[in-house]
């Protein structure tokens, strides 16, 4: 299946262009803040944010959050943002999203799918996109939101976009997905979405990520650092009780056509420790 | 009586798409291109909080409509006759 090669769309600030590449040597770090700790390592020189995505985003519940990799001072962060950007990215059929370099004037990035055009500061990024596919990320003047709303912790995002002059991102994606085994894959999903009351969150009546019920109070504010299996996925830390089980994980896995092994998931914090040694 | 979908309390609505990837995954599909529900999230000056909206394709009555009404954790959705 296409979807196991990961796919990454590198745009560079400074000369306004973009490039689609695939990386089949990335399937060993399964998603997340693993491929994105990797393409912060490819990319180290221009700088980089990168914005990931893991295997289960968009297809199954509580799986709602983007990683975000950016550096501060020299320090690796891993960030996580809730809302409907991590299904958006997913439906762009691409794993990552990475920012390179500067540019040279405040800019606006209206990505569609693989197609990314460069808009001007005062473009309007409510026009930009298709409404109910897309994703807004715009800054409101102290931070950098998702659907004016989910933000990440500690202003580590909004100095770096700061920097790269990106004032607004939108992400529309239109790529239809097919699971392997669809009638396997729905079946899961519905067990999964029943587990709603394993999540460390009471539900409440706030904004919800995408593919999750919950509409928790938690969620407003993202995640900085943690268990990087959750992580790699992208799963909410909240759910960490569901996507700690390592049968569960391999069932979403399989019915979505990955072939990875026990050993696989057991190098991975082993995998993402040493690139981070590389990168620091 | 034809039976159809409505939503008749939106102001409950969290903008979390389970009905939209229901409504998808009826159509053996996972992605939002042709949907038949569509969520917009808008924010008005001065709010907090984001609001969203919800589209429904009159083709939305063709599938199982009863599983889109249960999946909404927020009771946005009725089902009435026509």
């Amino acid at each position: 299946m296409e979807q196991l090669i990961k796919k990454a769309l590198i745009i560079d600030l400074a000369k306004k262009t973009f490039e689609v590449k695939s990386f089949s040597d990335l399937n060993k770090f399964v998603g997340g803040i693993g491929i994105g700790l990797k393409l912060f390592e490819i990319y180290k020189d221009s700088k980089p944010i990168v914005f990931s995505v893991g295997p289960l985003n968009g297809f199954f519940p509580f799986a709602s959050k983007t990683s975000v990799v950016v550096s501060d001072d020299g320090v690796i962060e891993d960030l996580y943002v809730g809302g409907n950007l991590s299904s958006r990215i997913r439906y762009t059929g691409l794993d990552a999203i990475v920012l390179c370099n500067e540019s040279d004037e405040k800019v606006t990035l209206d990505i569609t799918n693989t197609t990314v055009v460069f808009k001007s500061a005062d473009t309007d990024l409510n026009s930009l996109g298709l409404p109910g596919k897309r994703s807004l990320l715009n800054f409101s003047g102290k931070e950098f939101l998702v659907q004016n709303y989910f933000s990440t912790p500690e202003s580590f995002l909004e100095r770096n976009m700061e920097s790269k002059k990106v004032i607004g991102i939108s992400v529309t994606g239109t790529e239809i997905l097919k699971p392997k085994n669809f009638p396997a894959y729905e079946n899961l999903y519905y067990e999964i979405l029943k587990k709603k009351n394993e999540l460390r969150v009471e539900e409440g009546v706030y904004p919800s990520c995408a593919n999750c019920p919950l509409g928790c109070g938690k969620s407003k504010v993202g995640e900085i650092g943690g268990n990087v299996l959750i992580h790699s996925l992208v799963a909410c830390h909240f759910a960490d009780k569901i996507y700690s089980d390592v049968g569960i994980v391999f069932s979403c896995l399989n019915v979505l056509g990955y072939d990875y092994t026990h050993e696989d998931l057991e190098n991975l914090p082993k995998l993402i420790e040493d690139t981070l040694k590389n990168i620091s | 009586m034809a039976k159809v979908l409505k939503a008749t309390a939106i102001e409950k609505c969290n903008g979390c798409e389970l009905c939209v990837l229901e409504a998808q995954r009826q159509l053996e599909k996972v992605g939002l291109d042709a949907a038949l529900i569509r969520v917009f999230t808008s924010k008005e000056d001065g709010r907090e909080y984001p609001t969203f909206c919800i589209d429904i394709d009159p083709r939305i009555n063709s599938i199982d409509i009863e599983r889109i009404k249960s999946i909404c954790p927020k009771f946005v959705f009725k089902i009435e006759e026509e």
